[in-house]
């Protein structure tokens, strides 16, 4: 297992009700199943993973990234800024 | 003794642009053969920053203004309190965070863009106001700087702002008489965006 840093920001902070979190993932975990794992683990935030944007180490990330050890890990809705 | 000679060759900037071969004269110290600037990421200069003070436009102005500098286009844009535009409303203040450390990266990306696109491009300024903000404050601005305004300055700094809004992470929440809600943007980037 790999453990994680969760950063939530916006609508996903507020249904997260939490900033950030560490999570253990397994070690090939891709973006996808961390979508899944996150739909199946935690019910407040499973109707936002269809439109949720994930960064890892602050770079877009693909579905099918692997999610590297020690990895920070953002999830947002589309960007509003200006 | 001479400490440095000028020569041109194929090299890629060390700095902002990244460009390869950008065909300036490069300037080093005689005998070594170090990573360098070009010549324009030396003079102009690239002011990217995420803030909850004040939008000082004449501050940044002269941060993106040099000596050959004859032209700025900026864009600034301010907390709107009544819009009519689509489903009429009214704001009482807008509050905005961001992801700073990934924002300040993004924004730096957005420069590198336009000098992409607008080599003529000189000084870019591009700044984020963030917390609770209310109708008629600027939030955001954009500002290039250029020899000439016939340069690309305009669409320079247009450029700026619909890239700021696709790809830098920064999110408002709008809070009205009748309730709040965070707005979401439609553009999902693409992998390494």
């Amino acid at each position: 297992m790999n453990r994680v840093k969760l950063l939530f920001f916006a609508t996903l902070r507020d249904r997260a009700g939490t900033k950030s979190m560490e999570l253990d993932i397994p070690a090939d975990l891709t973006v996808q199943g961390l979508k899944d794992k996150i739909s199946d683990e935690y019910p407040n935030l499973k109707d936002s993973m269809s439109s949720v944007i994930i960064t890892i180490d602050r770079e877009y990330a693909s579905d099918e990234a692997v999610i590297p050890p020690n990895a920070e890990l953002a999830l947002f809705p589309p960007v509003s800024g200006g | 003794m001479r400490l440095s000679f000028r020569r041109t060759r194929s090299w890629r900037c060390s700095r902002l642009c990244r460009e390869d071969d950008v065909g300036a004269t490069l300037v080093v110290a005689q005998g070594r053969d170090e990573p360098s600037p070009c010549i324009k990421c030396m003079e102009f200069p690239t002011v990217f920053s995420i803030t909850e003070d004040e939008i000082d436009l004449n501050d940044l102005l002269a941060k993106i203004t040099s000596t050959s500098t004859g032209a700025a286009a900026i864009f600034t844009g301010m907390v709107r309190g009544t819009t009519s535009r689509g489903a009429a409303h009214e704001t009482e203040y807008l509050e905005y965070e961001a992801y700073v450390p990934m924002a300040e990266e993004k924004m730096k990306q957005v420069a590198q863009e336009i000098r992409a696109r607008w080599p003529t491009v000189e000084g870019i300024a591009i700044v984020q106001r963030i917390g609770k903000l209310f109708p008629k404050t600027p939030t955001v601005l954009i500002a290039c700087t250029a020899a000439h305004r016939d340069t690309g300055v305009f669409e320079a700094a247009r450029y700026g702002i619909d890239r700021l809004k696709e790809i830098v992470p920064i999110w408002k929440k709008e809070v009205s008489p009748g309730g709040e809600f965070w707005v979401e943007g439609e553009y999902f980037p693409k992998p390494g965006e």
